[in-house]
């Protein structure tokens, strides 16, 4: 029992049994010097550690890629195909006297909503109001938020495009396929919008696709040819705003981004991680998730793989490196959902872990000279 | 390691020079010719100008929008070549880290970052660290905040809004304070769409006149030495030149500097309505000498406009090129971008450039009128070099006014003016103006003491060359530029001033961000741990 718990414990292991720290940096920076196209994934990670990261990927001419792309991207592909509006949690708190949420599970992409949007309390700014919450798309109860008196538009997941279509249709005017009774509901609700005073449209791209997104900002592009309106988004887990935002300042893109050339090119799906390694293209990876240890995303990776992730997350083939969870065994920087603004987290349990940033330098300490800087 | 740079055409007009001389410099600062000491690096810059870096004071190089206008425009900035060894990242276009590198190779030293809004200030922070090279400074956001917003309807002291003021340039680390469309930020979140000088913020009963007043005299109090950063209302409107001369006039004779005027000379003469209101301008700012502007060129050719004027960029949706953009209603200013492309052949674009070129020309003192094309908003801050050679040369600006739509000759002074800038005027308005306007003792200037913050040109004819490509540019005494390429990293820093206040105004902050938004406030603190040794910090004294 006593070996089994120090083991797990340990603080890097090859193919799960325990070795030093110094001959698991070694071999991580023999792994990833040695390959033609290594892949830097995962990324659950804060600033800083993305920040090393994006520059170890470089340096290698290698590429990289977030845990949760897929979510940022959803957002993304709408910003840079028709743009978007958005505001902060914080504004919408205070000023916002509708909500607009949109699909299921929002409390569980960010446990703190309710909390943070404060719907059972009057606004403050522009004047007192109570709020109006119409809710589209909630799974069966869902729909219950303390203090609130939630209207409901019911879909279905398979529902919500075409109900958000004639939502959209039916605040500017234009005719539906639906019934008379279907239509009636949705028009109470395009009132509503209408005449909100700063409407706030709240949703996860987690759980929607682009073409959702699109359509629900198309809708608030039109509600604001008369009055405000603005959407909250939901980021994805892992860091990945924070990250997003790190990788756009330092390459000009987000993630799913590859140096081949020595250059930043971003492809979402030449770079995508899982297809780089279930294809063959990356031939080594350093998988990073340092807040929950999510495994990733490939079947069966025929190429070694270097991990980075908190103690109890170690793997069972190759090479593992336990680092601390951000904000947590480590103070941190990363993109605060409720701010919707990089915060500085402190450390709330300290531990002797090194953060990813250190690992990452630790690595990169070990390369061979014939590297290039 | 002492430096000599020998027998270069030196163009330092803080000490009124403009002749050959030895520059001599040891361990980051200028040093005067130490007798009996021989150099042990000697450069022969002869039939060269050596000059101070160059101080950028409002360029968009940092922070939330621009990030998010690097994300909309992917196809803006796609990269073409791989980047030389020890300067990672150095050619990812519109990277932070080329920012470094391109600003370098011009000769510039040190950047300002014009809008910080408070609650995104570690994230500008963030970013400014990642930009090598060059030194960098920032201006915090205040006006559309509802704390001051709500303090001057409460009709509170003056003292109480110096101290807010200070507290907040203090908690985000900047060198002072902008304000941008006061009043109008908010009031597009109430569904005004449009927003003048004397118009009532709803709720708060306050005029935009009020609010950049109150911070205005606030900067003095405080002693923060650059003088409010003005924004003004109804930025880009024709006939908007009567908002411009009313806010000199609403300056009352104290500091104030007002940003990127191009977009504020405009008249409504001609068949389009639309004309070039620059001459009106000039002559309100030569009349009025505690008032210095940027000019916010406008080059042409694709580029994104980036600002915290939200009510403005909403209303140049309609016209983005392409057509997309990002409206962010943020907890005070917010910011929106809008990609545009400013065309020769275009009316309504060559009158902006003219007016431009007019306000540069007309303004008679280089020291109230500084460079900026508003980078990105009317050009691109690589552009300089060009528009330093059109201000040297009548000659250029003719070729380039044949191209331009007839018309717009008639709605313009430009073909009249003959007036070409000199090297020391440049030097001048780009070296030793902004140093003062910033309150930089040791930068833009080349005496003993300085900062060795030096860059050298080759002479030629083709002056837009000779800005583009530095010969040499030496940062804290160390070479980076060779040659117009930039070879190594060094780590600038970032520059703030600490004005003092009565610390009561923070237990009064922390209940207010307690009941409003039930958060501590200390969240949006910029912590120079969280910047992870990657900006270091360098004050700016106040004034007593």
């Amino acid at each position: 029992m006593v070996e089994t718990s120090v083991e797990a414990m340990s603080n890097a292991t090859l193919d799960g049994k325990s070795i030093s720290s110094e001959d698991a940096y070694e071999q991580a920076a023999k792994i990833l010097q040695a390959a033609n196209f290594p892949l830097v994934a995962g990324l659950g990670a804060d600033v800083a550690g993305a920040q090393a990261a994006i520059l170890l990927a470089e340096r290698l001419r290698g590429a990289f890629d977030h845990l949760a792309s897929r979510d940022s991207l959803t957002d993304l592909e709408v910003v840079r195909s028709a743009g978007i509006f958005v505001t902060t949690p914080n504004e919408a708190r205070v000023r916002a006297d509708l909500a607009l949420l949109v699909g299921s599970g929002l409390t569980g992409y960010w446990p703190a909503i309710f909390e943070r949007l404060a719907l059972d309390k009057e606004t403050v700014h522009g004047g007192k109001t109570k709020r109006r919450v119409i809710w589209v798309g909630p799974k069966r109860g869902e729909a219950k938020i303390e203090g609130v008196e939630v209207e409901t538009i019911p879909a279905t997941e398979a529902e919500l495009p075409g109900v958000l279509a004639a939502l959209r249709a039916r605040v500017g005017g234009r005719p539906t396929a639906l019934s008379a009774a279907a239509t009636k509901k949705l028009d109470a609700a395009a009132e509503a919008l209408k005449s909100a005073r700063f409407g706030v449209a709240v949703w996860a791209a987690a759980g929607l696709d682009s073409l959702m997104v699109e359509m629900l900002q198309g809708m608030i592009t039109e509600l604001n040819g008369t009055t405000r309106f603005t959407g909250v988004p939901i980021g994805g887990r892992s860091g990945a705003t924070g990250v997003l935002q790190t990788s756009a300042w330092m390459t000009g893109f987000p993630p799913r981004t590859g140096f081949g050339r020595g250059y930043p090119e971003h492809d979402a799906w030449r770079f995508e991680a899982r297809r780089l390694v279930e294809s063959g293209e990356a031939d080594a990876a350093l998988w990073i998730s340092a807040y929950d240890g999510e495994p990733p995303p490939w079947e069966d990776a025929d190429i070694p793989v270097v991990t980075l992730g908190p103690p109890g997350a170690a793997t069972k083939r190759g090479l593992f490196i336990a680092v601390g969870k951000p904000g947590e065994n480590y103070d941190a920087v990363e993109f605060a959902q409720e701010t919707s603004s990089m915060v500085l987290r402190r450390a709330k349990a300290p531990a002797e872990l090194p953060t990813v940033a250190e690992a990452i330098a630790a690595i990169s300490a070990r390369f061979s000279e014939d590297l290039p800087c | 390691m002492l430096i000599r740079l020998r027998g270069g055409h030196v163009v330092d007009p803080v000490n009124g020079v403009d002749g050959v001389a030895d520059i001599y410099f040891e361990d980051g600062r200028i040093v005067a010719p130490p007798p009996g000491r021989e150099p042990d690096e000697d450069h022969d810059v002869s039939g060269h100008i050596v000059m101070a870096g160059a101080i950028d004071i409002h360029s968009h190089i940092a922070g939330g929008n621009v990030n998010s206008a690097r994300l909309l425009l992917p196809e803006m900035h796609r990269s073409i070549r791989a980047r030389l060894a020890g300067t990672p990242l150095s050619t990812a276009k519109w990277s932070t880290f080329e920012t470094g590198r391109l600003y370098a190779q011009m000769g510039f030293t040190t950047v300002v970052e014009p809008a910080v809004a408070p609650h995104h200030a570690l994230h500008a922070h963030l970013e400014l660290g990642d930009v090598p090279i060059i030194d960098k400074g920032a201006l915090t956001v205040l006006g559309n905040d509802d704390f001051l917003l709500g303090a001057l309807r409460e009709g509170e002291s003056e003292t109480a809004i110096a101290d807010y003021v200070a507290q907040t340039v203090e908690a985000t680390g900047t060198l002072g304070l902008k304000c941008i469309n006061p009043g109008g930020a908010d009031a597009f979140k109430q569904n005004m769409r449009a927003f003048g000088l004397d118009e009532i913020v709803p709720f708060y009963g306050v005029t935009s006149r009020q609010i950049f007043k109150s911070l205005q005299k606030a900067t003095q109090t405080v002693g923060i030495p650059h003088p409010l950063h003005l924004h003004m209302n109804n930025l880009g409107i024709a006939g908007n030149i009567e908002t411009a001369l009313a806010t000199i006039d609403a300056a009352e004779g104290l500091p104030m500097h007002l940003a990127h005027v191009q977009f504020y000379a405009y008249g409504v003469d001609g068949k389009n309505a639309f004309s070039s209101a620059a001459p009106a301008l000039a002559a309100k700012i030569n009349a009025n000498k505690n008032i210095t502007v940027d000019v916010g060129a406008v080059m042409f050719g694709d580029t994104v406009t980036i600002s915290s004027d939200v009510l403005r960029q909403f209303n140049s949706l309609s016209g983005a090129i392409p057509k997309k953009g990002v409206i962010f209603d943020g907890d005070a200013n917010g910011g929106g971008v809008v990609p545009y492309a400013y065309r020769i052949s275009n009316y309504y674009n060559a009158i902006q450039w003219a007016a431009g070129l007019e306000l540069f020309l007309l303004i008679d003192d280089p020291l109230q009128v500084f460079f900026t094309t508003d980078h990105p908003n009317g050009g691109p801050f690589t552009t300089y070099p060009e528009l330093f050679a059109l201000l040297m040369s009548a000659e250029l600006r003719a070729r380039w006014m044949e191209r331009l739509p007839a018309d717009v000759l008639e709605m313009t002074t430009l073909p009249s003016i003959n007036r070409e800038y000199s090297l020391y005027e440049i030097a001048l308005m780009s070296r030793a103006g902004p140093a003062r306007l910033y309150g930089f003792a040791d930068r833009g200037r080349l005496d003993a003491g300085s900062i060795a913050d030096i860059a050298v040109y080759k002479q030629q004819t083709d002056k837009a060359g000779m800005f583009r490509n530095a010969a040499y540019v030496f940062k804290d005494g160390e070479l980076v530029v060779r040659d117009g390429s930039v070879t190594r990293y060094t780590k600038g820093k970032t520059l703030r001033v600490r004005p003092g206040y009565d610390r009561a105004i923070e237990k009064r902050l922390d209940a207010y961000y307690d009941q409003l938004y039930g958060l501590s406030r200390s969240i949006f603190d910029v912590p120079e741990a969280a910047l992870a040794g990657r900006s270091r910090y360098a004050e700016v004294a106040c004034r007593k």
